[in-house]
């Protein structure tokens, strides 16, 4: 009767126990909360190891490669290159993974968000759905299906994989220019984890595969956990005095004024204008 | 026998108290009310603020008078062409309140210490739900620093409601398209309520309150939100297909062949001092 009644309980405390289905039980995924931070000493290059420009020593294909030069030729007379920014469009994947400003990574069961401060966010679905979802319609950031993994089989996730692909562009690595291909067939693969001896580090190694490249290019990025987490609002309109008419990057004034962004420049064509300007 | 009666009550006492204690991380969703799927206005509105009157002076927005004739003059300014006292054509954020009239979706994500309210074309709200206090020296934001409370008004033992306020703000914003203004100050306190339809649980009422010193006494409307299951969302970067072009103080449009024209009928060029090659 004793075993009886104790199995009883054994069974009704176990169901109670499981039964409020919809918690979630954040013990079973890696800590990775609170704000990410590009390591101290970096810079924004692509491969954090080396300064950005032609010290990366990229993978690019020949006709790649003349455009990247001709991008930091560019800048180097004062333009902008490759590199869009200026516009203030979305660095999109994978340069927003360099993170300029700081990231927040939430995870839920079937879905982690990587929030910026001055992009908008990524969605990594982890609900097992594919590429062929009907919402995977193209953009700067791409579709991201990722997929937890338990590698030490301690019962808890430790590993993050994500794919990423689906991308608009021109993109870029880095401020340099370092260009994706056209065809915006890019595949990002990115493996994150937190550093097995200091666990206010994570991981992201990330390999790009890209019709510019002659073969998958991978850097591993280190992230550095800040406990005391400050948020701004970065909006990269509210002071950009970069003015793009057609394909000419122009300059603003402090006064409000026209100027040309490099030596030279030729001002805008005004002929749609009935009066001239001064 | 692998059990016996003490191993037995040892299992069951420990299943049922110590377990619960040891999955102290778990996020007990069925505590929160479902605001899962992407909120959008309601069919046939466009993003008038107050959705029961239309955009502009119908609005009877409680101005000052001297806010009044900043509305007005941004109507006019607008019927000739110009953007008047709205910002969005910069693509700079709408802020607080503006951003919560929902021109694109929008998506609640729960956590305990936290709400995130996220949008197509902005960057996210952040509602601390941690218990913590305004802070005194947080950089003020065109979305403002929001604090919430979850309540359970019908006593059910689950939240149904979320009270949020926001301060600490930047400014020039603006209430709707239209130019409703808010005052130069930027002391605004914006107060919502937010819960499901009782009788629709895919219709979402945000009470906003808003209380700032353009107005002769706050202002609360009623904004319906309806849910979409059928989710899709859309990465709108506001720059990438922007015509608009702003020098100094004006604005000007860049047409489809990359040629800068005037917005507004007689509008005058840029001044182009600092050009070698300018025409005279």
């Amino acid at each position: 009767m004793l075993y009886r009644l104790f199995a009883g309980a054994l069974i009704l405390a176990a169901t109670l126990t499981v039964a409020p289905a919809s918690a979630f039980d954040e013990s079973k995924y890696p800590d990775f909360q609170g704000q990410w931070k590009r390591k101290v000493g970096t810079v924004n290059s692509w491969d954090e190891t080396r300064r950005p420009g032609l010290p990366q020593d990229p993978p690019l294909t020949a006709e790649y490669r003349k455009r990247w030069e001709a991008s930091m030729a560019d800048q180097a007379a004062g333009g902008q290159g490759n590199d869009s920014r200026v516009t203030c469009i979305s660095n999109g994947m994978p340069r927003m993974m360099t993170i300029l400003r700081q990231l927040e990574i939430f995870i839920r069961p079937e879905i982690i968000l990587i929030v910026f401060e001055n992009n908008l966010p990524r969605r990594i679905y982890t609900d097992g759905r594919d590429f062929t979802a009907k919402d995977n319609i193209p953009s700067y950031n791409g579709y991201s299906i990722g997929k937890w993994i338990d590698e030490n089989g301690d019962g808890k996730y430790d590993v993050l994989e994500v794919e990423t692909h689906n991308f608009k562009g021109p993109r870029n690595y880095e401020p340099s220019g370092l260009p994706l291909h056209d065809d915006n067939e890019s595949i990002i693969r990115e493996r994150m984890y937190l550093d097995k001896s200091n666990p206010d580090t994570l991981v992201n190694e990330i390999t790009t595969i890209d019709s510019a490249l002659t073969k998958p290019w991978k850097v591993v990025k280190n992230y550095r956990r800040e406990k005391n987490a400050e948020w701004y609002e970065d909006l990269c309109t509210e002071n950009n005095n970069h003015v793009m008419i057609g394909k000419e990057n122009y300059f603003m004034s402090a006064d409000g004024y026209l100027m040309p962004a490099k030596k030279g420049q030729q001002p805008p064509d005004l002929r749609y204008f009935s009066t001239t300007g001064n | 026998m692998a059990f016996t009666k003490r191993s037995i009550v040892a299992l069951a006492l420990l299943v049922t108290f110590g377990l619960p204690v040891l999955d102290a991380t778990a996020h007990d969703e069925s505590k929160y009310p479902d605001w899962s799927g992407q909120w959008r206005r309601p069919r046939g509105l466009a993003t008038q603020w107050d959705q029961d009157k239309k955009a502009g002076l119908a609005q009877e927005a409680p101005l000052k008078p001297e806010y009044q004739k900043m509305l007005e003059w941004s109507m006019a300014d607008q019927a000739a062409g110009g953007q008047g006292l709205d910002t969005r054509y910069t693509c700079i954020t709408n802020g607080m309140p503006r951003m919560m009239a929902v021109i694109q979706p929008i998506e609640f994500v729960i956590l305990p210490n936290i709400t995130y309210v996220h949008f197509e074309a902005f960057m996210p709200r952040r509602i601390y739900t941690d218990g913590r206090d305004f802070p005194k020296d947080a950089e003020p934001s065109f979305a403002g620093y929001s604090i919430g409370k979850w309540s359970d008004t019908d006593g059910d033992g689950r939240f149904d409601t979320l009270e949020v306020e926001t301060r600490n703000f930047k400014g020039p914003r603006t209430v709707e398209f239209t130019g409703i203004p808010l005052h130069e100050d930027n002391q605004t306190i914006v107060k919502e309520t937010l819960s499901l339809d009782k009788s629709n649980p895919d219709l979402m009422h945000n009470l906003i309150t808003i209380i700032d010193n353009a107005f002769t006494r706050p202002w609360t409307v009623d904004k319906r939100y309806r849910r979409d299951r059928n989710v899709m969302w859309f990465e709108d970067n506001c720059t990438e297909n922007n015509h608009h072009v702003v020098i100094g103080k004006e604005n000007y449009f860049v047409n489809h062949e990359g040629y800068l024209m005037p917005a507004r009928k007689n509008q005058a060029p840029p001044d182009l001092r600092f050009f070698t090659d300018a025409p005279k």
